[in-house]
């Protein structure tokens, strides 16, 4: 069904394959720059993956003014202050963050803070709040789950009233984002698990809630088609380029889609179970999925129906109902062999989250921006359902 | 007959002042509307359980604006005790604000036609401030809707219409019979 009205706006140059990395100099030199911020956290660059950017700039003129690699989890406003300090006080003018969601989200957070002249993120929340051209940024994502290196929006977490902000502006995305293989290669099992039905829900989300569009839908589609095809090798096998590629596709096709289509119900609870529990955002979503799925199927089997063929199950012509559940079907038999192979857990129980922290996590969820584009209404009982259901 | 009745309105439409005037009677529209929402809001505040239940969580003296962008109209009102204030028109330093993107976008939420969630989906409202108290505003938007349109409308204006009991038929009834003079209240 064509929309009344929709929007779609994707200004990111992509750079996607074998040593794409290497053209990050070039790329920044073309933007008129020359003393890059590097973000980054602990793991990557523990991980080698540092060295691999370090030597990128070797023969460049573009130079590395500092490297910040102090980027916790689930970064924080304090954080990005922090960083926006460091940015000025090392005379950069553009960012390139080498890492997860939580890094790219930081990076872009920073930027906001200097562009906009201001000392504190927290000045500046809403949505479209943004007035000025935030910095130069590339992005270099090192799991394929968040899609952040092409969405609009950074997620960061208020450390004083313990949630999960987001700030969602069109000036918030990223000049180039580029995948590399050798960048996700080391990512373990659970984790590219975990990232691998962060990317699921992205797509499935974008294609099923109100903001959906005839163009996000083909994203969606296109992530969710590779993530059938190449998650459970990814997962088997780390060091499959081919899969670890095309996951990274995956991740930035689905980060296209919700960016314009946005996200729902899976998010709103995952983004609370994140503020109130620290469980991971791939984790959290995980879980949720199926649950957010059936309690949404009677609004839009129709939608839910046709994501079926694209994970592998037939097309079915009988009633929308069935045809979506056997989509929610195909999701727990993504999750149940995944759980297999790489110890995801598929339980909230299982993922840590203590049954008295429910309904904390309920009235978190349902203050979260992303309930308004779920299509059916959620109040804090509903919330709850839902979560005792996943539990 | 159909013809001469639409060339007449395409005449009509081509006049140099007509986008001028189409633009100021949308305006007053919305203005009309607010200035009767401002005070809707108050009645339906000052009586519904739910809103009192939801005005529990906000801190005292929290304001929120709605209006239009770029030059109004728009309303700002405050939460106080366990009610919403109407504080007039125009932004008085409003910690959020629900702005429409124009006037095309804020007539169809305004006069019943779809809801706000169908706005917001559509990306025709800029909002300004804590998103998670937006959504805390936007719930009770929605139980002020559901109060002051008729059931007839609920289907298009929220997500998922409400069930009344005879508690709440009789209370809407109360939320109708009180309109009336809180508009004029605030005229005066």
């Amino acid at each position: 069904m064509m929309p009344n009205y929709y929007q779609h706006y994707c200004p990111v140059k992509i750079l996607s394959g074998s040593h794409a990395v290497s053209n990050i100099p070039y790329e920044l030199e073309t933007l008129g720059c020359s003393r890059a911020m590097v973000v980054t956290d602990k793991g990557v660059a523990g991980a080698g993956l540092l060295t691999i950017v370090r030597e990128a700039f070797s023969d460049a003129s573009c130079t590395i003014g500092c490297i910040f690699d102090k980027t916790p989890v689930d970064s924080s406003n304090h954080v990005v202050n922090e960083l926006a300090g460091l940015f000025i006080e090392n005379g950069c003018d553009c960012f390139v963050a080498v890492g997860g969601g939580s890094v790219i989200d930081t990076a872009k957070g920073a930027n906001i803070v200097v562009s906009e002249g201001t000392d504190d993120i927290l000045k500046l929340q809403g949505n479209e709040v943004i007035r000025k051209e935030l910095l130069p940024m590339i992005s270099v994502p090192t799991t394929s789950g968040t899609g952040s290196e092409v969405t609009k929006v950074a997620v960061i977490y208020n450390e004083d009233m313990k949630v999960k902000m987001s700030f969602v502006s069109d000036k918030l995305y990223s000049k180039v984002a580029v995948l590399d293989p050798r960048m996700t290669m080391t990512v373990p099992p659970r984790i590219t698990a975990a990232t691998g039905m962060d990317v699921l829900t992205h797509a499935i989300e974008a294609y099923t809630c109100l903001q959906k569009n005839p163009i996000d839908d083909i994203f969606a589609r296109a992530a969710i088609e590779l993530v059938r095809k190449y998650l459970i090798r990814a997962v088997e096998e780390g060091r499959d380029e081919e899969a670890r590629l095309a996951m990274a596709n995956a991740s930035l096709f689905a980060g296209i889609a919700f960016s314009n289509s946005m996200v729902g119900m899976v998010h709103s609870l995952a983004h609370a179970c994140g503020g109130v529990c620290h469980i991971p955002h791939g984790i959290a979503n995980a879980i949720l999925l199926p649950f957010v799925l059936e309690y949404n199927l009677d609004s839009i089997p129709q939608y839910i129906s046709e994501i079926a063929p694209m994970l592998g199950g037939s097309a079915f012509n009988g009633e929308p109902k069935q045809g979506a559940l056997n989509t929610i079907a195909l999701v727990r038999g993504m999750l149940d062999k995944l759980r297999v192979i790489s110890g995801l857990p598929i339980r909230l129980s299982e993922a840590g989250v203590p049954e008295d922290k429910l309904p904390d996590i309920a009235r978190a969820g349902i203050n979260d921006g992303s309930l308004v584009f779920n299509p059916v209404e959620a109040d804090y009982d509903d919330a709850l359902g839902v979560l005792k259901r996943a539990f | 007959m159909i013809d001469p009745i639409r060339k007449t309105l395409l005449a009509i439409r081509s006049l140099p002042f007509y986008p001028a005037f189409q633009t100021r009677v949308k305006y007053l529209t919305i203005d009309a509307i607010l200035s009767f929402f401002g005070p809707a809001f108050e009645a339906v505040s000052s009586r519904v359980p739910e809103i009192k239940g939801e005005l529990a969580q906000w801190e005292d003296g929290r304001r929120f604006a709605v209006g239009v962008l770029p030059d109004g109209p728009f309303i700002t009102l405050e939460k106080r005790g366990d009610m919403v204030y109407y504080l007039g028109k125009g932004l008085h330093e409003p910690e959020i604000s629900m702005l429409f993107k124009n006037l095309d976008a804020a007539i169809p939420v305004f006069v019943g036609i779809h809801g706000s969630f169908k706005a917001f989906a559509e990306n025709r409202v800029l909002v300004k401030g804590n998103l998670a108290h937006t959504m805390e505003v936007n719930r009770i938007v929605n139980i002020v809707n559901a109060y002051l349109f008729p059931a007839l409308v609920h289907h298009r204006v929220l997500k998922r219409p409400p069930r009344f009991t005879l508690a709440q038929t009789f209370t809407k009834a109360r939320v109708y019979g009180g309109l009336i003079p809180a508009v004029i209240r605030h005229m005066i």
